[in-house]
Formats: C-alpha cells, sequence, structure tokens
C-alpha cells in the first residue's frame, strides 16, 4: 500500500468536505434527543424521503431544479411532523423503549414504502456544480462539496441562533430539562417538541438531498448507513451536544475517507462502525457529552 | 463508626451541601433534619454513592465510602429507603426481599450461588423480616399493588435485608398518617434494639423527636445546630431557620 | 407435510431468536446485536461441519460459544453506559457483522467440489443434514428439542434469584444498585447468554436452510428479534413463542395476500402496537385474565429460598 501523503490529505479534503452532511444528519438526532432524551431513527429517512419527494417534483411535475432544494426540506419537515404524532406525541413520558420501536417501525415503513414507490432502482439526482473544480497548490477541492459544506455550515449556524437567540429556543431548552416544569409554567412543550421534530426533519431533508447532489443518485440503499453514520456522530460527539455532533460529523467524514482509500468501499462502513465502539470504550462520553455516563 | 468530614457538593453554582461535619456512634439513632432544600437528600445520594462527591470524606468503620462504587456500598455494609417509594413494582413482595438480600458478612458465597442455589437460610430469614414488616401473608402480592403504608413497610424491609451496618432513611414518615407514624416510630426502635445503626432524614417532628438519639440541622447545606432532640427543640438558630427570625413573626400571628 | 415442517422449522429458530432478546429486555435493554449473533453462530457452525467436517452437535456448541464471546465482547463497553446508546452500538454492531460475512471469501475443495462462504454469493452447500441422512422431521425435531431445552432454562431462571436480579435491574436501576446489584455485571451476563442462544439459533437456520447470505441478517432481523419478546410481553417465556407464532403466521399468510407489502405492513403494525400499548401485549393483567378464564387462581410469583 503506498500512499502519497497527497492522497492522503486529498482524502481529508475530501472527507471532511462531505462530513458535513454528516454533521447535519447529527445535529438532527442532537436536536431531538436534545429536546425529548428520545431517539427518532427514523430521522435520516425522513430526510432522504423528503428528497425524494423533491425529485419528483423535478420529474413529474417539472418544476426547475432549484425547486428539488426547496420542496426536499419541506416535505422531509412535514415527514418528521408526522413521525412525532406517530412515535412520540403519545407515548408515556418516561418509556423510552416504545417510542424507539416505533421508530424503528417507521423507518422500516418509510424504506420499504420508497422501494415499492421506485421498484428498488436508483435515481439519478441532480448534481450541482458538477463541473467546477478548485485547484489549491497540490490538491483539488470538488466545487459542488465546497458549496455543500458552506451550505451546512450556514443552517448549522441558523439552527444555533435559533436555540439560543428566540425565544422558541429557550423554551425548547426548558421543556427538554423539566418537562413538567415547563408545561406548568405554560411552556406548550408539545408544541415547542413538534417545531423541534419539524426543525430537524427540515435539516434532514437538507442532508438528504446534498448527499443525494454530491454523488449523483438517490437510492433507498443509502437510508441505513446514513442512519448509522448520523447515529455514530450524535454518540461520538456527546448525546445532546451540539458542538459535538457538528464536529464529529467532519470527524466521521474524514475517517470514512481514509477507510475508503487503505481498505476499499466494501469493509470502509466496518471501521467507520467500528469508531463507535473505540469511543465507547475509552470515551463514553462523546467529545463534548456531559457525564451522562452511569456506572 | 460513621464519620463525615468536610463534606462538599456542588451542582453547578448550587452549593447543596457545603461543609458538613459529623460522626455517628454505633447503635445509634441519628436525625438529619432541615428546611426544604437544606441539603438532606443529598447528603444521603453522597453516602450512597448516587452522586460522587465535590469533596470530603466519609468513613465508615474507618473505610472510606468514597473510593467504593455505589453497588458495593452494600457489601460496606450500607442501605437506605428512598423518599418516593422504588420498589419493584412488578415483582413479588418476597422477590423485593428476596433480591436484596445478602449473606451474613464475612460468609459471602460466590455469585453462582447467590443467583442461583437454593438456601433454606436465606428463606428463614426473608420470612422472618416479612413477619416484622407486617407482611408474612402478603409474600406472593405484587409489589405495586400494596397500600402505601405496607409499601412503606416493604421498602424499609428491603434496605433491612442486606444486613447493613447502617441504614439511611430518606423521610420515611413522608404521607402517612398518625397511626402509621406511631407503628413506624415502634419499628425504628426495634431497629435500634436489633443493634443497627440508623441515619434518619426526615421532615415528620413526631418522627424524629421521638426516636432519635442526635439530631443535627442543616441549612442551605451547612449545620446549624447539633445535639438532643430536646436541646434543638429549643435552639434559637434552628426557630429562625424553619419560621424564619423573630423580627419577621413579631408583627405576624401570635 | 413438507409445508407444514417447514413452518415448523422457521418458528423454532425465530422462537431461539426471540427468546435471546427476552434474556436482555427481563433487564430493560434493547439490543437490536441478535442479528449479529445470529450470524456469527449460522457462519461459524456452517464453516464448522462444511470445511472441517465437524458434527453438527460441536459445531452448533462451538457457534454458539463464539456468539456469546462477542456478545461478551459488545457489552462490555456497550453496557456502561445509558440504554440508548446501547441501541446505537448494537445497530453498528450487527451490520459490521454482517458487512464482514458479506466479504468473506473461504473456499476450499472438499471431494471435489469447492465449498465455503463466497462473500457476495452467500455460503452455499450446508449439506450436513442430507449428507448424514437426517430426515426434515429429525431436523425439525432437533431445532424444537433446543427450542424447549432453552425455554426451560428461562423458565427455571425464574425459579431461583437469578431472574428475580434481572427484573429488579430492568424494574428500577436506582434502586437494584443501592439493594447491591452490580448493574453492568447483570447486564452483561444477559447480553451473553443472549447471544449464545442467537448463536444456537442461528446454526440451526443454517443447516437447514443449507443456505445463507448476508441479505438475512439485517437489521430488520434483528427487529423481529426483539418484536417477539416485546409482543408476547416479559412475565413468561410462553409470551415469545405466542409471539412468534402469530408474528410468523401473519408474515407467512400474509405472503399470499399481500405479497411484498408484508414489510410495510410490519412496520406499520409495530408503530400501531407500541401506541396502544407502550409496554407491551402480554403483560401481568392480560395473562391474569388468561389464567381466570381457565379456572386457575391469579396469584403470581413464588415463594423461595
Amino acid at each position: 500500500m503506498n500512499f502519497d501523503y497527497i492522497d492522503v490529505i486529498q482524502t481529508l479534503i475530501d472527507g471532511i468536505l462531505f462530513g458535513s452532511i454528516y454533521a447535519l444528519i447529527g445535529l438532527g438526532f442532537t436536536l431531538i434527543f436534545g429536546a425529548m432524551h428520545k431517539l427518532n431513527l427514523a430521522y435520516a429517512s425522513s430526510g432522504i424521503a423528503g428528497a425524494y419527494i423533491g425529485l419528483m417534483s423535478l420529474t413529474i411535475i417539472g418544476l426547475p431544479v432549484l425547486m428539488v432544494f426547496i420542496i426536499g426540506p419541506i416535505v422531509a419537515g412535514l415527514i418528521s411532523l408526522i413521525l412525532y404524532f406517530a412515535c412520540f406525541r403519545f407515548m408515556p413520558r418516561g418509556n423510552h423503549l416504545a417510542p424507539l420501536m416505533a421508530s424503528i417501525g417507521a423507518l422500516f415503513f418509510i424504506d420499504e414504502l420508497i422501494i415499492h414507490a421506485t421498484a428498488g432502482s436508483p435515481l439519478s439526482f441532480p448534481a450541482i456544480l458538477q463541473n467546477s473544480y478548485f485547484i489549491v497548490g497540490e490538491f483539488g477541492i470538488r466545487g459542488d462539496l465546497l458549496m455543500i459544506m458552506g451550505f451546512s455550515l450556514i443552517l448549522m449556524v441558523v439552527v444555533m441562533l435559533l436555540l439560543y437567540r428566540t425565544k422558541l429556543g429557550l423554551a425548547t431548552r426548558a421543556a427538554s430539562q423539566q418537562p413538567v416544569a415547563a408545561l406548568l409554567c405554560g411552556i406548550p412543550t408539545h408544541k415547542t417538541n413538534a417545531t423541534t421534530f419539524c426543525l430537524a426533519g427540515i435539516l434532514g431533508g437538507f442532508a438528504g438531498c446534498l448527499l443525494a447532489a454530491s454523488v449523483g443518485v438517490l437510492s433507498p440503499l443509502i437510508i441505513l448507513p446514513l442512519t448509522i453514520k448520523g447515529l455514530i456522530v450524535t454518540v461520538i460527539g456527546g448525546l445532546g451536544s451540539i458542538r459535538g455532533a457538528v464536529i464529529a460529523g467532519f470527524a466521521v467524514g474524514a475517517a470514512e475517507g481514509i477507510f475508503l482509500l487503505v481498505r476499499g468501499v466494501n469493509e470502509r462502513d466496518i471501521y467507520v462502525y467500528l469508531l463507535l465502539f473505540f469511543f465507547l470504550v475509552f470515551r463514553p462520553n462523546g467529545l463534548f457529552g456531559s457525564t451522562i455516563n452511569r456506572d | 463508626m460513621i464519620e463525615v468530614r468536610n463534606l462538599v457538593k456542588h451542582f453547578g453554582g448550587v452549593r447543596a451541601v457545603d461543609g458538613l461535619d459529623f460522626k455517628i456512634k454505633q447503635g445509634e439513632v441519628f436525625g438529619l433534619i432541615g428546611p426544604n432544600g437544606s441539603g438532606k437528600s443529598t447528603t444521603v445520594n453522597l453516602i450512597c454513592g448516587v452522586f460522587p462527591t465535590t469533596d470530603g470524606e466519609i468513613l465508615l468503620d474507618g473505610i472510606d465510602l468514597c473510593a467504593i462504587a455505589p453497588h458495593n456500598r452494600v457489601d460496606a455494609g450500607v442501605a437506605r429507603t428512598f423518599q418516593n417509594i422504588r420498589l419493584f413494582g412488578e415483582l413479588t413482595v418476597w422477590q423485593n426481599l428476596w433480591v436484596a438480600w445478602r449473606d451474613q458478612p464475612g460468609q459471602e458465597q460466590s455469585w453462582i450461588s447467590n443467583w442461583f442455589r437454593r438456601s433454606p437460610t436465606r428463606r428463614q430469614e426473608i420470612q422472618k423480616l416479612l413477619e416484622f414488616s407486617g407482611l408474612g401473608d402478603k409474600a406472593n402480592h405484587l409489589a405495586s399493588n400494596l397500600a402505601f403504608g405496607e409499601q412503606r413497610c416493604l421498602e424499609l424491609a428491603r434496605a433491612m435485608a442486606s444486613k447493613p451496618k447502617l441504614i439511611l432513611l430518606d423521610e420515611p414518615a413522608a404521607g402517612m398518617n398518625s397511626a402509621e407514624i406511631k407503628d413506624l416510630c415502634k419499628r425504628v426502635l426495634t431497629m435500634k434494639e436489633m443493634g443497627m445503626t440508623v441515619l434518619l432524614v426526615e421532615h415528620v417532628m413526631e418522627l424524629v423527636m421521638n426516636v432519635t438519639d442526635r439530631i443535627i440541622v442543616l441549612n442551605f447545606g451547612k449545620p446549624i445546630a447539633e445535639g438532643t432532640p430536646v436541646e434543638i427543640q429549643n435552639n434559637e438558630a434552628v426557630k429562625s431557620a424553619y419560621f424564619g427570625s423573630s423580627e419577621n413573626t413579631e408583627g405576624g400571628a401570635s | 407435510m413438507t409445508y407444514f415442517l417447514g413452518i415448523l422449522q422457521t418458528i423454532g429458530v425465530h422462537t431461539l431468536l426471540g427468546l435471546s432478546a427476552y434474556l436482555l429486555l427481563l433487564t430493560g435493554q434493547l439490543s437490536l446485536a441478535q442479528a449479529g449473533f445470529f450470524a456469527i453462530g449460522a457462519y461459524v457452525s456452517g464453516i464448522l461441519t462444511v470445511i472441517f467436517g465437524l458434527h453438527i452437535f460441536p459445531a452448533l456448541a462451538i457457534g454458539a460459544f463464539i456468539a456469546g464471546f462477542f456478545a461478551f465482547l459488545v457489552g462490555f463497553p456497550a453496557l456502561r453506559v445509558k440504554g440508548l446508546m446501547l441501541v446505537v452500538a448494537t445497530i453498528a454492531f450487527s451490520e459490521i457483522v454482517r458487512l464482514f460475512f458479506f466479504n468473506l471469501s473461504w473456499r476450499v475443495i472438499i471431494n471435489g467440489i469447492e465449498v465455503g462462504p463466497d462473500s457476495t454469493q452467500g455460503f452455499r452447500e450446508i449439506r450436513y443434514f442430507a449428507a448424514n441422512g437426517w430426515e426434515q422431521i429429525d431436523i425439525v425435531g432437533l431445532i424444537w428439542f433446543l427450542v424447549i431445552a432453552v425455554m426451560l432454562v428461562l423458565w427455571w431462571l425464574d425459579q431461583v434469584r437469578a431472574g428475580a436480579v434481572l427484573r429488579a435491574v430492568g424494574a428500577d436501576e436506582l434502586a437494584a444498585q443501592s439493594s447491591g446489584i452490580n448493574l453492568t455485571r447483570v447486564k452483561i451476563a444477559a447480553m451473553t447468554g443472549g447471544g449464545v442462544i442467537a448463536g444456537i439459533g442461528g446454526g440451526l437456520f443454517a443447516h437447514s436452510t443449507t443456505y445463507i447470505d448476508h441479505h438475512t441478517f439485517v437489521i430488520l432481523l434483528a427487529t423481529f428479534a426483539v418484536s417477539y419478546p416485546i409482543l408476547g410481553g416479559l412475565r413468561s417465556v410462553v409470551g415469545t413463542l405466542v409471539a412468534v407464532i402469530f408474528i410468523q403466521g401473519f408474515i407467512i399468510e400474509g405472503l399470499r395476500f399481500i405479497g411484498d407489502y408484508r414489510y410495510l405492513i410490519f412496520g406499520l403494525l409495530i408503530v400501531l402496537v407500541m401506541n396502544l400499548r407502550p409496554q407491551g401485549m402480554i403483560d401481568g393483567h392480560f395473562l391474569a385474565d388468561i389464567k381466570k378464564l381457565l379456572g386457575r387462581k391469579t396469584m403470581r410469583g413464588k415463594v423461595d429460598d
């Protein structure tokens, strides 16, 4: 195995840029976990489903390409909202298992629905800025990946602003820390949670669209790996830490690139998933997690 | 037998316990009282290992408890009841005691034996404990189906089942009526006769004044008084902590 | 008759899958790793009989042992932390195992034929039973013998203190810890036991279907594994068996009417059931009602040593 340091750094660049998508998904999981202390395993699938519907607006209705990136996230937000009502809204507050199982059921439902609707074959997705490519010294930077990174960063900043500078964000954070007390203070926790789900869904829709745009293809096969990597990002970043999810997203993207370089596409994911266990053994709190660790 | 030195616990900016010292003698019933938020339950949680301490030492017969993991503190001889009842609701009364029961200290069996072997001694001791708690005929009932008072008795019995040196009672009388409180007083005094050392955290003064040998009073995480029940009842600092200073009450109710 | 025996095979193997999840669910932990342990049991025992020519019983045993060993390895880091992390870790584990076997190629020539796992082509020719004169009825007999043996062992756990300890951890971890129970040790034990059971199931599956590939060992399988005890309730092992019959019967019968949409409906069903009965379908009250119907007393539990 002879790798030029150029190959390595190039891989890292590509990986980090691509990792912004994982950061978005991790952010979405973290938002939901932060609000309700529960995991929505169907989250990534709602993002991809949104991307599919966005694509349909192009192929079936014939809207301009840009609309895909607007309709996709909006629909994903709606799907996420439906997920909230289907799997989380009516569950007993302390029960963590039931909503988790329900979201697994929803994950399969959405996955199978997509497979049936598309007869299992991948669909081509408009790739933006396909041909732009910047040369910086010895390295090449893909224009579309750069745009994805930029877009993701903007989204992350918007989310942070929403959470920390708006009344809605304050209400959500209060509700997450003390759901009963928040209710008693007049905070409509169900509404704030629903809004969080919606917001996270929109993020997921962007992530789905951006992912599809960068590879040029939409396929139901990406749902599960995206879900798992998103979860890994969430856990490695520290459950509930937004900073952590963002940084972990880039880190996982970079690691994935290196594993791809070193072990090839068939084995790449094995090592990415093993990364999770590495963290569980040595840093169970994740990068920025609080002491949620028991025992 | 129990010595707490300079116990400190901060939760972020909140100083729940801020420099607590006390000693409990073997066989004593020691009361820990104070207004809400004074750090009583936190102290119990620290002794049991629910949270780690920020500073200070907790010595049980000379052994530093802070170095011992929570589930091992039972082996060290600590047991507790909870303010909000935490029984194993889906298990029977018998099973609740079965789970908490331990061998005589010094005669511990391997975990294989503990988990899988039968033991007539264990059966007898649990039976006796049930009779003591007035639950002798309810062994097969689900814990969640018991009446409130019975549940409190079961919680107490479960703590006793692990043969502790020190038993921590966290507001055992909360929600009890007069008759149940009298019953509890008798029970705690019997425990004292059986040689147990008790740390009682409580608001219900009827219980505290009747069973404790000595009391320490906390306010804002710090001790403000220590003494016998009679001394505490007459202590000005205590009164002011509970009722406000005499200047405030002057113009109000007689 | 073959059709009927085939259903019995499937139900038997899936019951083992469900029982392996049941053990860990008693401690309140949701694990989606059963697919991974099942896969390990399947591939290992298959390789042992096909490539190394072992007799079926030691092959099954070793497969189960290795599955249990990996369960222990997974449990160690994953059970020290919050339950939600365990779900993530077990999903990752099952996928790691599936991808590993997806890439595994170990081909040898035995008696002139090339055999062994062939990465994406799967693992064919696991013909131990046929080559050694086992009839289908014998295979079904072996499967159910093991199923009943495992059920008896799990039932026995509730007759001794271990069962109460497991359930106490599942009921209230703080109270259990304060009663002196080492939470991590209990959960790891349950995880390892579950791994062994799933490994047995995997080995039986591989040999009774003679062909396995990575498509079987997906997260959907792990979801089935936990669905059975959740649906059947954790009061008793019988609940899991009933749930397997119900769900597999639905899937198999559903094949006729709904065809490929059955997994779609399965997903929908899970969402529905979780909303209607978050504590599982067959909980204590349900069992008590059934017992009343059958005229027996409704007392549960047992006075024991």
